[in-house]
């Protein structure tokens, strides 16, 4: 039988359906018996959403025009 | 979810061609496009004091070697090995070793009872699209921070597999980790994340 805190470390594994089929039906059963889990499931299912819309990005203070010119002054290095 | 790519370049073979040729919108292109994530996979596996170095010269490489790049995998792929295998070496010259567990912090044990049980009541979130829940400032610069404060090897496999849809063991090739690793690695991502919005969601 499996307990609440099973859920939080199984969740992400529950999503990408990378548990055994016998260890997913007592995580099944676990979501249909405590509505709590089943929020908590929801939660990770649309915070998995809401970062992948987000598309956070690393902090970078690279200065990406000068890089492109830099990048594209190698080609002509090349022609010549 | 993938990224909608530049109309001007769907065609990769015309955007390669056009690198080639020296074409500066394609240049400010694929900058623009992959700079970041190469320097979130050059940050996992070298640390900060050596990406921007590392990228730097996974940028030249590849220029250099676009002439001879056969095309067998996406241009995308094809950077992210060269940077992937620029940090690797550098781990090595530097004898540099980053830990899986570096930042973790589980689901406090104090939100359970003795016997596993929860003892805080989890409430539905607001419901909305993501679109409409992002629309709120606040929310994207919480995620923008919390992303940022994940230890560089989380964000690498976040942004690969969650935001930019690359196959696990691709990943596993890229960062050098195994896959059972890189599903620790989204999984402790994921949570800090949905800590952060849970948090959000109960002071609205």
């Amino acid at each position: 039988m499996y307990q609440c805190k099973d859920i939080t470390e199984e969740v992400n594994n529950y999503i990408e359906g990378d548990v055994p089929l016998t260890k997913r039906i007592g995580l099944f059963f676990h979501f249909l018996m405590c509505s709590c889990c089943r929020n908590y499931l929801q939660q990770i299912r649309s915070t998995i959403s809401i970062v992948t819309t987000s598309q956070p990005k690393e902090k970078d203070s690279t200065d990406l025009k000068a890089l492109a010119q830099q990048l594209q002054g190698l080609c002509d290095k090349h022609d010549h | 979810m993938k990224k909608k790519s530049n109309s001007l370049f769907e065609d990769e073979r015309t955007l390669i061609l056009k690198l080639i040729d020296g074409d500066q919108s394609a240049f400010e292109y694929v900058v623009s496009e992959y700079h970041n994530i190469m320097l979130s996979i050059a940050r996992a596996i070298v640390g900060d004091a050596f990406a921007d170095e590392v990228v730097q010269e996974a940028w030249i490489s590849a220029i250099k070697a676009l002439p001879k790049f056969e095309q067998r995998s996406k241009l995308k792929t094809w950077l992210l090995h060269i940077v992937s295998n620029g940090a690797k070496s550098r781990v090595r010259r530097e004898n540099r070793m980053v830990s899986l567990d570096e930042g973790w912090e589980s689901v406090p044990a104090d939100k359970f009872d003795h016997t596993g049980h929860r003892i805080d009541n989890v409430s539905p979130w607001e419901e909305g699209t993501p679109e409409a829940l992002l629309a709120n400032d606040q929310l994207q610069s919480i995620i923008e921070h919390s992303f940022q404060q994940l230890p560089a090897l989380q964000r690498a496999a976040l942004t690969m597999y969650d935001m930019e849809g690359i196959k696990m063991d691709e990943i596993c090739n890229i960062l050098d980790v195994s896959a059972s690793n890189v599903r620790v690695l989204l999984h402790r991502a994921r949570t800090t994340l949905h800590h952060s919005i849970d948090k959000y969601q109960d002071n609205k």
